[in-house]
């Protein structure tokens, strides 16, 4: 696709539904979301599943006396828009009426990122298999143990947004991301076990086979043998994947609508203590290289980095429009959708704990005893209005400072307030899973069931 | 029916001139509506529509899928030809005659939801909303949405398999939040099925509403939840995430046959106690996940998974199924016209025993009472689960002891499976969303009351324990 040429054509047919729906006397925005998708499944050396798809769709809001209402098509005829936009305002009609309810004025301009690396594009599908059959490979040949591959892909992604409102914004970009992952199992006397390596990233380049498979084999075979311990209380370290899944949690409970709603574990917490004083968090809408880069967020408003926690000290929450509106502030650009079928709400973008200075090795060196916690699992189940979580924990065990046996079985339960205020680490190793990155913390104390 | 037989088989052709020996395409519309209620306001009414097509080719072990919301004839034809190519053997097109499988079940949806005028809509939204604000004082915040799609789906393969179905579903959850300055907790409740207005016959939204701010409000003097090993007596009512996740998702075929299971090479094998007989049915009427046909055209069926602690039988799609040159038991799933379909779970359940429930409570001295279950995960390569405890309380003598707050029971299915030693005659279900391989579909999942003798609490010690 001439993601160019086609830039124009939406950012056309965006202008133009949402002067038909301005002419029935709402306020109107439509955005539309196309793109096209690549996913390459390899086992045993095979291409096991081969996935090509192109897909587009049309989320239109409207404004009406001040009542919300929206409706959204895969179907670009003009019946269908039109229908589109009868359904959008028939839905106004039922909310309730808020003063708050507003769509953002022009910008003077949007930042200028980088987000379309063209060998995402040009490098030939073949040469994108060959480097998913080369993971499988690297994670075989790293140990002989490695028997079983669960799933070893590529995919990659290339999309473009147009977004248009009858307060005069008309303006679109495009951009491309790709990632590939693996999931092996190491088999040793009858017992398996499994193991992840990952990198998503806005540059093919960035996608080093032998990182990927060597790490989930290593991650799979040192997981052998492993066993419970008994329920005590000890030190406990999260690897920065298993940290970005806690960091995971309290994403909503940063966003403004939590927050208004009385649903957030941050209400009224804004200037105290929130986390203990190594403990940084950012949401960064411009990071370079971050995968939710983009120059305006869901509703067309520039997007920005905003501090939230500077030094265990809550700074501020996260904005869209309409909190920002009923805050009496402005929007930080985190205007989100999940696509183009949902009403924009208040999300992250690149959202992450800022790296600290410890190595991950000094970290783990003071610990008596303790825990290396490499997988949870049930973190879906974590309650991010309470903050209480217990999660199924697995990882190895550390005692006088050096890594010994693999646990398993285990389980870790608290708050996340108080993990946060008892976090008395953080490493410089910053990593990125897709959009949440983190470094590795250290809490000092907490409960291990076995 | 969303395209015409003749051009069915034009695109099934144009897919086998390029390449392997089966193409299948599935064309879906769907219409969805929902409205969302927080902060006392009607946030979000909102409608849509998203129809697409996805088309599969198989040639030896080897999958090409491709989709597009194009539906053209035209574009339709150019897909199939270019996931074709995707295959590298190429067996060519062969005649084609369709015939209909008869699905076992029919289901009849007695008022769609396309019929009833989306005020009345907004006033079950409202009144459930009203209901479980009057419960308490501490309730902070309330959350009550309403959903309903109407999926039309034409399924054809090239060998012949021909299906036009029409879902209909419904679905209405609350959230309720309650803080009492110093705590906050919430309750969850949820319904739905492969029902139409009528589910609003056997649920009162109102009376869930009032359930969900009552077992928040009850939560904030919930204590935390011990931890260590202990018995746990699981009442009908608590849903049936635990077998969802003990055993459903490793007897899925997919991962049975890519020994990603513990299950894999056990049929015929004792693998749970012999009390325990566990079935997935995605022919129950009206539940929320059952159908007449899974998304490969294959009729739904109740399967019975184990037969008194032997293993029977895994759940198969029809890919899974070809690899063993067996035939598929209408277990073939997917979210939506983007993704390819896999094993998946339909209303799976373990049958209901000879115990009795309150008797079960009566002989367990000490222990964990789970009145309702949350979430789970399962890691199927070695068998570790985890759930949620949504509501659970302290066993103490016999009998129903204080709340506790914030417990997650971790297990071993096999493990697990193996010590229930206590099977009540009730039955309870509950709904959920099940995701896997990034998919979500719905399912059902029922348990009568069980006892394991021991399981793993993961909870909080006492800080006067600690070493």
């Amino acid at each position: 696709m001439d993601y160019q040429a086609l830039e124009e054509k939406y950012c056309g047919l965006a202008g133009q539904v949402v002067e038909k729906a301005a002419k029935k006397g709402v306020l109107a925005e439509a955005y539309i979301n196309a793109g096209e998708e690549l996913s390459i499944e390899v086992r045993n050396q095979e291409v096991e599943a081969l996935t090509t798809a192109k897909d587009k769709g049309l989320g239109l809001r409207v404004i009406s006396g001040n009542k919300l209402g929206f409706a959204y098509t895969t179907d670009f005829s003009s019946e269908a828009i039109d229908n589109c936009i009868e359904q959008a305002i028939a839905n106004a009609r039922l909310t309730t009426p808020d003063e708050h309810n507003c769509l953002p004025s022009k910008y003077p301009g949007y930042p200028q990122l980088d987000l379309f690396d063209p060998d995402i594009i040009n490098t030939p599908i073949e040469k994108k298999i060959e480097l998913t059959r080369e993971i499988e490979r690297q994670a075989r040949a790293h140990d002989p143990r490695v028997k079983i591959t669960e799933s070893c892909s590529y995919n990659d992604s290339r999309y473009l947004i147009a977004l248009a409102n009858s307060q005069g914004i008309v303006t679109s970009y495009h951009g491309a991301f790709c990632g590939a992952s693996t999931f092996v199992v190491a088999v040793e006397n009858e017992e398996s076990q499994t193991g992840f390596g990952m990198t998503y990233s806005l540059r093919f380049k960035d996608i080093d086979p032998a990182k990927i498979g060597k790490e989930g084999a290593a991650k799979a075979v040192r997981m052998l043998g492993a066993k419970s311990v008994d329920t005590q209380r000890a030190a406990v370290v999260f690897d920065p994947y298993v940290a970005t899944n806690f960091l995971r949690v309290i994403a909503s409970s940063l966003a403004a609508d939590s927050v208004q709603k009385g649903k957030s574990l941050f209400r009224g917490r804004v200037n105290q203590k929130v986390a203990a004083p190594v403990i940084n968090i950012v949401d960064d809408g411009q990071l370079k290289g971050g995968i939710a880069s983009s120059p305006f967020d869901g509703e067309g408003v520039p997007t920005s980095r905003t501090v939230l926690v500077e030094n265990g000290i809550l700074k501020c929450y996260l904005h869209n429009t309409y909190t920002a509106a009923r805050d009496g502030v402005t929007s930080t650009g985190n205007s989100s959708r999940g696509s183009f079928k949902t009403t924009p709400e208040v999300g992250t973008t690149n959202f992450y704990i800022e790296a600290g200075s410890m190595s991950s090795d000094e970290i783990i060196k003071d610990i008596k005893k303790g825990l290396y916690v490499t997988e949870v699992m049930g973190m879906h189940t974590a309650n991010p209005i309470s903050g209480d979580f217990s999660v199924g924990a697995s990882g190895i065990w550390i005692e006088n400072g050096e890594m010994t046996i693999p646990v398993r079985g285990v389980a870790i339960a608290g708050n996340i307030i108080e993990l946060l205020e008892s976090v008395d680490a953080v490493g410089s190793d910053l990593t990125f899973y897709g959009t949440v990155g983190a470094p590795t913390v250290r809490i000092a104390s907490m409960t291990i069931s076995g | 029916m969303l395209l015409s037989e003749s051009d069915l088989k034009a695109i099934l052709k144009a897919a086998l001139e390029q390449g392997g020996d089966f193409a299948e395409i599935y064309i879906e519309r769907r219409r969805t509506n929902g409205i969302s209620c927080e902060d006392n306001k009607i946030e979000r009414v909102n409608s849509g529509l998203d129809e697409g097509a996805g088309i599969r080719v198989i040639g030896g072990e080897n999958t090409a899928y491709g989709y597009s919301n194009d539906l053209s004839l035209d574009s339709l034809i150019e897909l199939a030809s270019l996931v074709g190519k995707a295959i590298p053997n190429k067996n060519g097109a062969k005649e084609i005659n369709f015939t209909r499988p008869k699905a076992n079940v029919d289901f009849t949806i007695k008022k769609r939801p396309d019929e009833v005028p989306i005020e009345d809509k907004v006033n079950l939204v409202k009144k459930a909303n009203d209901a479980a604000r009057a419960v308490d004082e501490r309730i902070v915040q309330v959350t009550v949405g309403y959903s309903d799609i109407i999926q039309e789906v034409t399924i054809a393969n090239s060998e012949g398999t021909l299906v036009d179905d029409e879902r209909v579903r419904c679905r209405f959850v609350v959230n309720a939040v309650a803080s009492d300055g110093r705590h906050i907790q919430t309750g969850y409740e949820s319904s739905g099925g492969q029902q139409g207005w009528e589910l609003f016959e056997s649920v009162n939204p109102e009376e869930k509403a009032r359930l969900a701010a009552r077992r928040a409000v009850m939560m904030l003097e919930a204590k935390p939840a011990p931890a260590g090993k202990m018995p746990v007596v699981m009442s009908a009512e608590a849903g049936g995430t635990m077998i969802h996740e003990a055993c459903g998702h490793g007897l899925e075929a997919d991962l049975v046959q890519k020994q990603l299971s513990v299950y894999a090479n056990k049929k015929g094998q004792k693998v749970a106690s012999e009390l325990v007989t566990v079935i997935d049915d995605a022919t129950i009427e009206g539940k929320y996940g059952s159908y007449r046909f899974d998304d490969e055209g294959t009729p739904g069926q109740k399967t019975v998974l184990i037969e008194n602690g032997i293993l029977k039988e895994y759940m198969y799609d029809y890919l899974t199924a070809r690899k063993e040159g067996r035939r598929s038991t209408g277990n073939g799933r997917r979210e939506s016209y983007q993704d390819r379909p896999i094993p998946r779970m339909t209303n799976t359940y373990i049958a209901p025993g000879k115990d009795n429930a309150e008797a079960i409570l009566k002989e367990t001295k000490r222990g964990l009472l789970v009145k309702r279950m949350g979430g789970g995960q399962v890691n199927t390569t070695n068998g570790d689960f985890v759930f949620d405890v949504a509501e659970g309380y302290l066993i103490e003598d016999g009998r129903i002891g204080p709340a506790v707050r914030g417990a997650t029971l971790t297990g071993n299915g096999p493990e697990v499976l193996k010590k229930i030693d206590r099977v009540a005659g009730d039955l309870g279900f509950a709904i959920g969303t099940c995701g896997k391989d990034g998919q979500g579909v719905p399912v059902g999942d029922a348990q009568p009351t069980i006892r394991i003798p021991e399981m793993v609490v993961g909870g909080i010690l006492d800080e006067e324990a600690k070493e």
